[in-house]
């Protein structure tokens, strides 16, 4: 995003409105909000129901409740708090979520951490990513250095409902990771390739390829594994 | 498989390379991802990459990741123009575009006329063929006005320009890359340049 300054006014939504996009200093929205058109701005905070009818580019955003982008989003610092939803890219620097996340493209962020559920149809690019799962995860392929992904321990009624209705399983599911250091748990994955790799309790994966090391808990599966390079 | 690919596996391990550094590049937009193709094998889904252009940019990041940022050098490689402009007097003086070609293409232009980068970069591509002796001054002509009227239309999209020739009529194209392109027997490629390439090279004449 563009370093300038600009001089435009702030947004400010309270209880129910719609509101244009454009330029803004700063944006804040509490209550029901919905913005017409793209937005640029430098602070974006927004409270309860927020709809964004195009794309969003900020600096710092801070979102907490339902959020919904219909184009792409770019946000260096991001902190989310609740439901998201992006239907393009996602793009940024620091994004940190508790609750849900959905990404209808692509995700390039330099320092991911998620605690719930995610969803990401594209490649998940990061830089490094720290997961800690709630609920279901799931990504076309995840790319990057260091990615973790943890979950956390079930209680009784999430075991029935994942017993009950396997799409509300507690795992990750993706095509395929590749990264440097990656450490899973409660993972199915097709593919993982990287140069130190732990694959953790609960996972399933076809094919490992690691470059350095290669730990495995006794209880995942792993369908093949095959040290590669020097 | 395809001779002029190679496959992630084989170019992290020919150039030393880790799957963390690979996606790096792509988020800081080093690679552009019109590059990465996906082809089905029969291991199941595989990326590869046209391997002479990988293989160039990956050298060219190593060389340059010293003494430049990512970012620096994600501006450096991007093909969207840079507003750099120049003076057509300060073109010749640093032989960027030769003296011939100026007087012949931009003669009536005053020598302290500044130029932006885009016209800065059809007047080096006309002379870089002109240099190569595979075009002739009537066909620059030509040239430089294809460029005008369609080089804009890519916006920022990676494209080549195509040279052809067949029974000494000569003919330009424009075309997205990275594509494939066959022709007729008769027809002689004089020159296929890519255009991404040269906005890097005409970048790195300011440093």
């Amino acid at each position: 995003m563009s370093q300038q300054q600009f001089n435009q006014g702030d947004l400010i939504i309270n209880g129910v409105s719609t509101a244009g996009g454009g330029e803004y200093g700063r944006v804040k929205i509490d209550g029901v909000g919905t913005v017409e058109g793209d937005i640029v701005c430098i602070d974006f905070d927004c409270d309860g129901m927020t709809k964004i009818r195009g794309a969003l580019a900020a600096k710092t955003m801070d979102a907490d409740g339902m959020f919904r982008v219909e184009g792409d989003l770019s946000a260096e610092r991001s902190v989310i708090d609740g439901y998201m939803k992006v239907k393009g890219s996602l793009k940024g620097d620091s994004f940190s979520i508790n609750g849900q996340l959905r990404v209808g493209g692509n995700c390039e962020i330099e320092s991911f951490r998620a605690e719930g559920a995610f969803e990401v149809s594209g490649l998940l690019n990061v830089g490094t990513m720290d997961v800690l799962l709630h609920g279901r995860g799931k990504a076309g392929e995840i790319g990057g250095e260091t990615i973790r992904v943890k979950r956390k321990s079930s209680g009784p009624l999430n075991k029935l409902l994942s017993w009950v209705m396997s799409r509300f399983a507690t795992e990750l599911h993706v095509e395929s990771i590749e990264g440097d250091e990656i450490e899973l748990e409660y993972t199915h994955a097709e593919v993982v390739r990287g140069n130190r790799v732990r694959i953790g309790r609960g996972c399933s994966i076809g094919l490992v390829e690691y470059r350095t090391e290669l730990q495995a808990h006794p209880g995942a599966k792993i369908g093949k594994e095959a040290k590669i390079g020097g | 498989m395809e001779p002029n690919l190679i496959s992630k596996k084989d170019l992290l391990e020919e150039k030393g390379i880790s799957y963390g550094q690979l996606y790096r590049w792509k988020r800081k937009q080093l690679i552009p991802e019109e590059w990465f193709i996906r082809k089905s094998t029969f291991t199941g889904q595989e990326t590869f990459f046209p391997r002479d252009l990988i293989l160039a940019r990956i050298d060219k990041i190593m060389n340059m990741k010293d003494d430049l940022s990512l970012d620096e050098l994600a501006d450096k490689l991007s093909p969207v123009l840079p507003d750099y402009e120049m003076r057509k007097s300060d073109l010749e003086k640093r032989n960027i575009v030769s003296s011939i070609a100026l007087q012949r293409f931009a003669a009536e232009d005053a020598g302290a006329l500044v130029y932006t980068f885009d016209k800065l970069l059809y007047f080096y591509v006309v002379d870089k063929l002109l240099q190569a002796g595979e075009m002739s001054m009537e066909e620059g002509e030509r040239l430089l006005e294809t460029l005008r009227e369609h080089f804009p239309k890519f916006a920022g999209k990676a494209c080549d320009l195509v040279f052809t020739r067949k029974m000494g009529v000569s003919s330009f194209a424009l075309l997205s890359a990275p594509s494939e392109l066959y022709f007729e027997s008769g027809v002689k490629v004089v020159a296929r340049i890519s255009m991404t390439e040269c906005i890097e090279q005409l970048k790195g004449k300011w440093v």
